[in-house]
């Protein structure tokens, strides 16, 4: 059902998705077997393709030409792929989208090389592109989310941390690369200044909204929706805006103290899951995801009238509300 | 130009790059950057000649130093297990270098040197991987690979600037130095795994006949880097440099 509605919102765009997706599979062919079965791996594995979707919306309110907006497009999510299969990495985690990670098939090592793989193609299909105005913002995204990265290394199990914390280290994880979508989208279709802005904004808020909602998902949706144990962000030590918002409750307190032991049972897990979806902790974090949202609609009613306005705002509603 | 006007520009250099990719929290969990003193002679090389030389070319020659310290790092990601927060450091620490060269080139606005330095990389990494396929390459496929591993980066640079004439003394004096190096930790009883993949490929397990292939074959790439030495049209004294300082005894 959910992916019917993701497909719906997508056709106005589909004959241009399907050549980014075939530039995609373009740009993961390699002379070595392994790294072209790693990365092919995962990009059959699915994934909305919001990032090259933002940008080629964005791209609507210039001069849009698919020929030229491709090299924009393709790196983006070329970024956010190479970055999850070093994120697998540093996770320890053995799936990703229902299916085995690089690092499980295969081993860290050639999870590492298939990600600088990865990256290396995203860097030279942007290269194509010779505004150096592109390369900054796509460079600063890149140190951003190491940036966030970092912070979130740091923060693993820190239970006295507060919302500011929260929220720096899911503007940087996440909330860049949408933001840098659709910067990136308005400046290779030459958009105006002031309308780049206002949709380098929107990414942002609607890139800050996507994180709450996926980490509310991580709590109230079941492992075979995950494709991987719900509560994984909790058990690796990742404290997001649902704990955040409850947690001085004694028993998430525990677990946090035990999950940073590696000592958490399956009993354990499921029912730490129980006391987050019972809780208000759930309500009350898809509540600041809308005001996200909201501030995500206004920028959108600053834009010209374009066709791409009412899709914008379709595609920012249904991230805020989906349901995988 | 003596030693220490070499050897003062090497850490200057060095430092530069330290400067460029400096991050608190990953020079305590994972150190400084790993940089290869030999590469970094190499990339200074044409400076030391006495080509044409500005401030873009040396940025550029940082940004070669940060790539291969990148990629260096991610060497140092275990197989199996990168669970300890020094490792996980480690993982990004390469992502942030890798960040790091693409924003300094970015703001210099030099695609070119973006575009191949991005294309290194992927080469770099069809290479290293070749140990995890289980194709049977032949021994040259190995010295190629571990050629292209060493001096890719070091290569497109060369390029870009039209430095090519160095590039064949550069590669078969860094295959040497790398071969030198997989032959010493072999004989510690550490093998790489390109080691144990060449040694597979050179037929059956005679451990000794082996190092004794390999020895001859580091000999010969050694003549050979003298024959280019000779003929080169490089000021004597970095030929001698070469000669004394980078060219050891097997």
């Amino acid at each position: 059902m959910e992916k019917m509605k993701l497909k719906m919102l997508y056709s106005d765009f589909k004959p241009d998705i399907d050549i980014i997706e075939a530039e995609l599979e373009k740009a993961l062919n390699s002379t070595s077997h392994v790294l072209n079965d790693a990365s092919l791996h995962l990009l059959r594995a699915g994934g909305k393709r919001i990032r090259p979707l933002f940008v080629l919306m964005s791209a609507k309110f210039g001069q849009y030409n698919i020929e030229r907006m491709k090299y924009a497009a393709v790196p983006l999510e070329l970024i956010h792929m190479g970055s999850l299969v070093h994120d697998d990495v540093i996770d320890h985690s053995d799936m990703r989208r229902g299916r085995p990670t690089v690092r499980s098939q295969w081993n860290n090592r050639v999870a590492m090389l298939t990600g600088n793989f990865i990256f290396g193609r995203a860097i030279q299909y942007v290269s194509h592109i010779e505004d150096p105005k592109a390369h900054q913002i796509l460079a600063r995204t890149m140190v951003e989310i190491c940036n966030g990265e970092i912070i979130q290394i740091e923060d693993k199990y820190r239970t006295n941390q507060n919302l500011k914390d929260y929220f720096r280290r899911i503007k940087r994880k996440t909330a860049i690369l949408i933001e840098s979508s659709c910067e990136v989208g308005a400046v290779v279709a030459n958009v105006d200044p002031l309308n780049t802005q206002r949709l380098k904004r929107f990414g942002y808020y609607v890139g800050m909204s996507y994180q709450i909602v996926d980490d509310v998902l991580d709590f109230i949706s079941t492992d075979k929706q995950l494709g991987k144990p719900a509560g994984s962000d909790l058990l690796q030590g990742n404290i997001t805006l649902p704990i955040l918002l409850m947690k001085d409750h004694p028993k998430i307190t525990r677990f946090i103290e035990r999950a940073s032991k590696g000592e958490v049972t399956e009993a354990e897990r499921l029912e730490m899951l129980q006391i987050v979806r019972k809780s208000d902790s759930i309500k009350k974090a898809l509540e600041i995801s809308d005001r996200y949202l909201k501030k995500a609609m206004k920028e959108v009613e600053n834009l010209p009238d374009n066709p791409a306005k009412k899709k914008l705002k379709e595609i920012a509603l249904f991230i805020g509300k989906r349901k995988f | 130009m003596d030693i220490s006007y070499i050897e003062k520009h090497i850490e200057q250099l060095k430092n530069d790059i330290y400067r460029n990719v400096e991050h608190k929290t990953l020079v305590k969990y994972t150190g400084n950057p790993l940089v290869d003193e030999n590469q970094l002679f190499y990339l200074l090389l044409p400076f030391f000649d006495g080509e044409a030389w500005d401030d873009d070319i040396y940025q550029g020659v940082i940004t070669v130093g940060i790539v291969q310290a990148s990629l260096a790092k991610h060497n140092l990601v275990d197989e199996y297990d990168a669970t300890t927060k020094q490792q996980q450091l480690t993982v990004l620490s390469g992502d942030y270098y890798s960040g790091r060269y693409y924003e300094i080139l970015a703001k210099s606005g030099n695609i070119s040197l973006i575009r191949q330095l991005s294309e290194s990389v992927i080469i770099r990494s069809e290479h290293e991987v070749r140990v995890y396929e289980p194709t049977n390459y032949a021994i040259d496929d190995w010295f190629d690979s571990l050629s292209v591993i060493e001096s890719e980066c070091i290569n497109r640079f060369y390029q870009i600037y039209n430095f090519n004439q160095y590039s064949k003394i550069m590669q078969n004096n860094l295959l040497i130095l790398r071969l030198q190096n997989e032959l010493l930790n072999y004989r510690k009883g550490n093998s790489s795994r390109f080691l144990q993949k060449m040694k597979e490929s050179v037929g059956p397990d005679d451990s000794l006949n082996f190092e004794k292939y390999l020895q001859h074959r580091i000999e010969v790439l050694v003549d050979q880097l003298r024959e280019l030495l000779r003929t080169s049209s490089m000021k004597a004294e970095l030929k001698q440099y070469i000669a004394e300082r980078l060219i050891r005894e097997s």
